[in-house]
């Protein structure tokens, strides 16, 4: 991917600077719902540029407070966190675009647990998860990725997710193949559920009807055989496993739209399929996924698994069997 | 006063290292896959030539040196311990994902002399990330040392632990009954990397407060044993406290400034192994899990 200097007017960027007490954020993201290819193009020359440079600090944000001590707060359940640095880093990021684009709009993990309304409209949107991983965060165990998808008429448009910890950026644009650094991406095709490894997260839920419903389904997997079950702590880098054929699906009920958008769209782009964990379409509202390197291999996981009740990111209050706050 | 194992340890890191670049080489190319004791039990050319490439080298520089080498014992070479000099060696841990270019893949090494472990090397080859251990001498990831975690509390954990390549019923559902016990603690959350060795140097350095595993073998753990240790941390069988009555077992001590640790004993041929950051965390998970006992690795061969 070559970047063209010079870029204006049709290939409109925003490039936004805010300056704060410790740090400095440049994004450069086109205008994407021109459908500009070139721009996009554009904005991962630019994000790679970013990144290797050391620019793009938002994730320096996040990899600075890695190593600290961190005050831990819960959500959901006793295993659902979030730190001072996911809500920094949501508002830094909303911030930013919005200053730029302010007819746009957004489903960020923290603004929704602070109560703002959660609802995918044709408008062009931004579903972000700061921290994806922030049990993960806590521990120093290192895999945290930044998760930025951009939908437009309720269709994922592009996905980023940068692994910071790594420093692997992955990302997909609808239509223009999904990439890891640079690399195309492509998932392992893989047809046969028996020589799969399958990636999957036991989630924040700690009631009994979600732990059984979660450990039986991946008992049941294990049994069919399957080669192997992997569970590295995030969802949005569990998904793009599948995408760069290290892993052959990954499955997961009970996590958020913000988890996979953007990995979605990465996995769908480097040739896998995404559904819901019933085998109908995926529905990223709905709490349910599987990613997966074929059709065959998700219809089969499909058959294996059950779902716990669980209500839709869309709907008002939704919990997923919380057992409140300790 | 020099250390009498010191180019031995020298040694073990320089050719893990070197296996570690076979490793990477053989993930450009197609991995033929061929299966041990289950479907799901999975082998390859690199782990067989790994083991040989180490064994050989080794054999060079020091020649009454022994061997335990997953491979080895595969066709049907002993996986009794004796007091000599021994590496412990697992070519591949993580064939699994070598298989898959899943990215955890460790070369591990183990050295034991009057069968107890010196030295432990465990590299990383995707991550570039060598971890080592020398008795006494503290526990090290690229240099950088290495300190378990302070969490005391089970609740605020993370948990590691892997399936294993047992498909019979009765192991995986022990297996899965230890599972929903131990998250329903509940703990912050459970992590599965796919190899034993890694999974023991992510408590080693702080980024999960324990690994528990059964059907693991010696070659898996021996090498990642010590560097917990060394790093602060404990072993400490599933049942908890006390070593097997068997008097061939291979005690991991921890020793740390001449004293003996605050950690348990374990049975590295036993197959099973709580590696923790503390007594207190070994101990909970102790209460959670349903034991099985796999076959010792130093059991005789059937007939």
């Amino acid at each position: 991917m070559s970047r063209t200097s010079g870029a204006h007017t049709r290939n409109t960027q925003l490039c936004v600077l805010l300056q704060s007490d410790v740090c400095l954020l440049h994004v450069s993201f086109p205008c994407f719902y021109s459908h500009q290819t070139s721009e996009f193009t554009l904005l991962v020359s630019n994000l790679n540029h970013a990144v290797q440079s050391g620019s793009l600090v938002v994730p320096q944000v996040v990899l600075s407070a890695f190593q600290q001590h961190k005050e831990v707060k819960l959500k959901s359940s006793p295993a659902d966190l979030v730190t001072e640095t996911d809500q920094r880093v949501e508002k830094i990021l909303i911030s930013a675009i919005r200053n730029r684009y302010p007819q746009h709009r957004f489903i960020g993990e923290e603004s929704v647990a602070a109560g703002e309304r959660l609802e995918l409209t044709d408008s062009p949107t931004w579903i972000i998860d700061p921290i994806d991983g922030t049990v993960n965060f806590v521990h120093r165990f290192p895999f945290v990725a930044i998760s930025i998808a951009f939908t437009f008429n309720k269709q994922i448009q592009f996905g980023i997710v940068y692994s910071c910890v790594e420093d692997k950026l992955f990302y997909a644009q609808r239509g223009g193949g999904a990439f890891l650094n640079g690399e195309p991406l492509y998932v392992s095709g893989q047809q046969d559920i028996s020589r799969c490894v399958v990636v999957t997260e036991i989630g924040a839920e700690r009631d009994d009807v979600a732990l059984s419903t979660t450990t039986s389904n991946i008992c049941r997997l294990l049994k069919l055989p399957v080669h192997g079950v992997r569970a590295l702590g995030t969802a949005a880098v569990d998904m793009c496993q599948v995408a760069t054929g290290g892993a052959d699906a990954y499955y997961h009920i009970g996590m958020h739209c913000w988890d996979i958008a953007a990995s979605a769209i990465i996995v769908q782009e480097a040739g896998g399929v995404v559904m819901d964990t019933d085998g109908s379409e995926f529905d990223m509202m709905s709490r349910r996924v599987i990613a997966a390197s074929s059709a065959t291999v998700a219809d089969r996981i499909a058959q294996v698994i059950q779902a716990f009740p669980c209500c839709r990111d869309d709907e008002d209050n939704c919990r997923c069997g919380a057992t409140g706050v300790n | 006063m020099a250390d009498q194992w010191q180019s031995s340890m020298d040694h073990a890191v320089a050719i893990a290292r070197r296996a570690g670049e076979v490793v990477r080489e053989a993930l450009l190319d197609d991995r033929a896959v061929m299966t041990k004791s289950s479907s799901v039990d999975l082998v390859t050319q690199t782990d067989q030539k790994v083991e040989q490439l180490i064994i050989q080298s080794v054999k060079e520089k020091f020649p009454t040196h022994r061997f335990i080498g997953e491979e080895s014992v595969a066709a049907g070479e002993s996986c009794v311990l004796t007091d000599c000099p021994t590496w412990i060696i697992d070519p591949i841990d993580g064939t699994t994902n070598f298989v898959h270019a899943f990215p955890f893949v460790a070369v591990s090494i183990g050295f034991s002399v009057n069968k107890q472990v010196e030295f432990g090397v465990v590299y990383s080859c995707l991550e570039d990330k060598m971890f080592t251990a020398r008795r006494g001498k503290g526990a090290f990831c690229n240099g950088q040392p290495l300190e378990v975690s302070e969490q005391k509390d089970i609740q605020q954990s993370i948990v590691a632990t892997e399936f294993g390549s047992s498909r019979a019923p009765e192991a995986v559902d022990r297996i899965f009954c230890s599972l929903k016990n131990v998250l329903s603690i509940p703990v912050h959350g459970l992590r599965g990397a796919g190899t034993a060795a890694i999974n023991m140097c992510l408590v080693a350095s702080g980024c999960v407060e324990a690994y528990y595993e059964i059907g693991i073998h010696v070659w898996d753990v021996a090498a990642g044993s010590l560097i917990v240790c060394e790093a602060g941390g404990v072993l400490m069988d599933v049942e908890g406290n006390g070593p097997d009555a068997n008097t061939s077992c291979l005690p991991a001590r921890c020793v740390s400034d001449g004293c003996l640790c605050a950690g348990g004993e374990v049975d590295l041929m036993s197959r099973r192994i709580i590696a923790a950051n503390s007594r207190t965390i070994a101990e909970r998970l102790v209460r959670e899990i349903a034991p099985f006992r796999p076959p010792r690795d130093d059991a005789p061969p059937p007939n």
